[in-house]
């Protein structure tokens, strides 16, 4: 039986095969999952800003870049090889609209932006982007497989 | 800045009375009782929001308001998909299974949203002396997390802590809503000034 295990709103976690990596309810915020298809071993963070922009307080499970170093120093703690690592990510819709007020700040836009550079930084190839949109989304992550199942609520399921 | 208890209190008496009238307006809207809870005032991160509104991907239908003014701030009412199924039933006066993503139910949905935030922004207004309007509202029928991470991050920041006041609102039979009210970092001390607090 797979144990499943919940990431939390500006939290992360890592998992071995055959463990599943859950965080629910994305909107504007992130759900980015890197595994090592060959050590079976991955994480998830779900990041709820681009940047920490050098702030030291708080906590940095918040920001696209402050998070992704924190996940990538644990996954690599498993042993796995950074050049083979692959990522995905879920999430960044715009989830309201006003009528004729256009959003200043699409931060779903800017989440996604900020997690594709912070990705290629660090050069680890994203293979899958499901973000935009005006829906939420739940997403499973199978470390072993890399598979990645992204549930909404009107807008279907699917495995990418 | 630091809260006091007096402050808190405060913000509490002005939940108490804005969602008082927000619970009298719903209810002559659906001819039926409303009872509120007594409000509670949050300053947590907004991390452990979860533990205020339950699992993240439960569906809703959350109606939001930008309230404008001197003391401007975001007033966010949201249902249970069941409870909203209830509402628009009612307002249409039918039994017939409701699509809630059909656009006659969200402009139902959005005036009943829009009814509740105007009479709390009018108790607000006449409590504080400060003159405030709601915008149009918005809606989205979707996860409950992913509507209030949308709001609470519109601005593309997100203060270590943040307040909020929050009522539940419950019906006889089966109505279940909750309004939160997040006031705008510098309105906060507007109107616990107005209060003189």
């Amino acid at each position: 039986m797979n144990g499943v295990i919940t990431v939390g709103m500006a939290d992360f976690k890592t998992a071995m095969v055959p463990d599943l990596l859950l965080t629910a309810g994305l909107g504007s915020c992130i759900g980015i999952c890197i595994h090592d298809p060959f050590l079976k071993v991955g994480g998830m963070a779900h990041i709820m800003l681009p940047t920490a922009n050098g702030s030291l307080g708080g906590n940095p499970a918040k920001y696209a870049d402050t998070a992704l170093v924190l996940l990538l120093k644990e996954i690599s703690g498993m042993g796995a090889l950074k050049s083979r690592l692959r990522a995905k990510m879920a999430g960044g819709a715009q989830m309201f609209s006003f009528p004729g007020k256009p959003p200043v700040l699409k931060i779903g836009d800017r989440n996604a932006e900020a997690v594709e550079q912070e990705l290629k930084r660090h050069g680890i190839p994203l293979l899958v982007a499901d973000v935009g949109g005006n829906f939420g989304r739940t997403i499973h992550f199978d470390v072993g497989t890399g598979e990645l199942r992204i549930r909404t609520i009107n807008h279907g399921e699917k495995v990418v | 800045m630091e809260i006091t208890q007096l402050q808190l209190d405060a913000l509490r008496e002005i939940g108490n009375v804005g969602s008082g009238h927000a619970a009298t307006a719903l209810s002559t809207l659906l001819q039926r009782r409303i009872d509120m809870s007594v409000p509670e005032v949050w300053a947590v991160p907004f991390e452990q929001v979860t533990s205020i509104v339950g699992q993240l991907d439960t569906p809703q239908a959350v109606i939001y308001v930008k309230v404008e003014g001197e003391a401007s701030g975001k007033a966010v009412f949201f249902f249970p998909v069941e409870s909203a199924e209830i509402v628009v039933k009612a307002l249409f006066g039918t039994n017939e299974p409701i699509d809630l993503y059909n656009e006659m139910a969200q402009s139902a949905l959005k005036e009943v949203g829009n009814i509740l935030v105007s009479s709390f922004i009018m108790a607000l207004t006449q409590f504080s002396g400060i003159p405030l309007q709601p915008s149009v509202p918005a809606l989205a029928v979707d996860m409950i997390g992913a509507t209030l991470d949308a709001i609470f991050l519109e601005e593309g920041v997100l203060e270590d802590t943040v307040l909020f006041i929050d009522t539940q609102l419950t019906g006889i039979p089966k109505i279940e809503g909750q309004f939160i009210f997040l006031p705008d970092d510098g309105s906060l001390k507007k109107l616990l000034g107005a209060m003189g607090v």
